[in-house]
């Protein structure tokens, strides 16, 4: 008489593979969601280039973005800002996140100096001396 | 006796194929995901004043015209023109070459950008980047108050 199987799969046993996929599954839709979340929250602006940039480094120090779009209009974080408004506000937030609050401006390649020259003077009447400009990645052989 | 089946004489050799298509199906759409098409982003940090210790603005006290270099942009005709220290320059190349050769003197010359209103954001980084790429660590903006 041949004897039975071992590997064949008893009555009561729980086939783990479904499970297994399930679970897969969800990992992969929770990460994702959070990886996409995160791209959302940066405004899709066509950023100057720079060969000499470094890359960011998420530490623990506030960061505050003020997003510059092709049409001239700045965002403070997500909220539009006149220019006139932009000392005091950065200057409340200076207050609020510390004086190692830094500011990365995010501006189109495209907008005139003379909308990003506001928000420096604006940074410096504020006292907020570590600004950044974003920047896309150029080879320097280009 | 029970005789065996033709069926179970096959399960002894043949392998499961369809949990291992289902994995790779989904590493495959995991990939595909989480591969960003989004260029990545770098910083020019910059450096509005020099902090002196106080919290009060350290005030920038201006050297003398030969111990600085101007590099002056204007806007014309749809073209940024740039003059290094008087000395007009139609590219950015030349301007580089002028910037080099005043680094191999002295790095540690302040550097002022004084860019026209009406420059496009784009070459006024592209300069400020050809002053850090030629060593250049004090570089200034020059911002005019309304």
């Amino acid at each position: 008489m041949r004897p039975p199987l071992p590997h064949r799969p008893a009555a009561g046993q729980i086939n783990m593979t479904p499970m297994i996929d399930v679970t897969f599954l969800l990992i992969i839709f929770f990460l994702l969601s959070s990886h996409l979340a995160q791209q959302e929250t940066q405004l899709e602006l066509d950023l100057p280039t720079a060969a000499s940039g470094r890359l960011s480094v998420d530490d623990e120090r506030p960061r505050l973005s003020v997003n510059v779009r092709a049409d001239g209009s700045v965002m403070l974080g997500s909220t539009e800002t006149p220019p006139a408004e932009m000392a005091r506000r950065l200057r409340i937030e200076r207050e609020r996140l510390g004086a190692d609050l830094e500011v990365r401006v995010r501006a189109d390649r495209a907008v005139p100096y003379s909308s990003v020259e506001p928000i420096l003077l604006a940074c410096a009447e504020a006292e907020i001396w570590n600004v950044t400009f974003a920047v896309f990645k150029r080879d320097e052989s280009n | 006796m029970r005789v065996p089946t033709h069926h179970d004489d096959r399960r002894q050799t043949d392998i499961a194929m369809t949990p291992m298509i289902d994995v790779v199906f989904q590493l495959m759409i995991f990939f595909i995901c989480t591969a960003s098409f989004q260029l990545s982003e770098e910083l020019l940090p910059t450096s509005l004043v020099v902090a002196s210790g106080t919290s009060e603005p350290a005030r920038i006290e201006m050297e003398p015209e030969l111990e600085r270099i101007v590099v002056r942009g204007t806007y014309t005709d749809a073209t940024t023109r740039w003059i290094v220290n008087e000395r007009p320059c139609d590219t950015l190349a030349e301007v580089r070459q002028v910037l080099r050769s005043v680094a191999e003197i002295d790095r540690g010359l302040p550097v002022i950008l004084d860019v026209a209103g009406e420059v496009p954001l784009g070459d006024m980084i592209d300069a400020y980047d050809l002053c850090r790429l030629e060593g250049f660590e004090k570089i200034q903006f020059a911002a005019e108050r309304d």
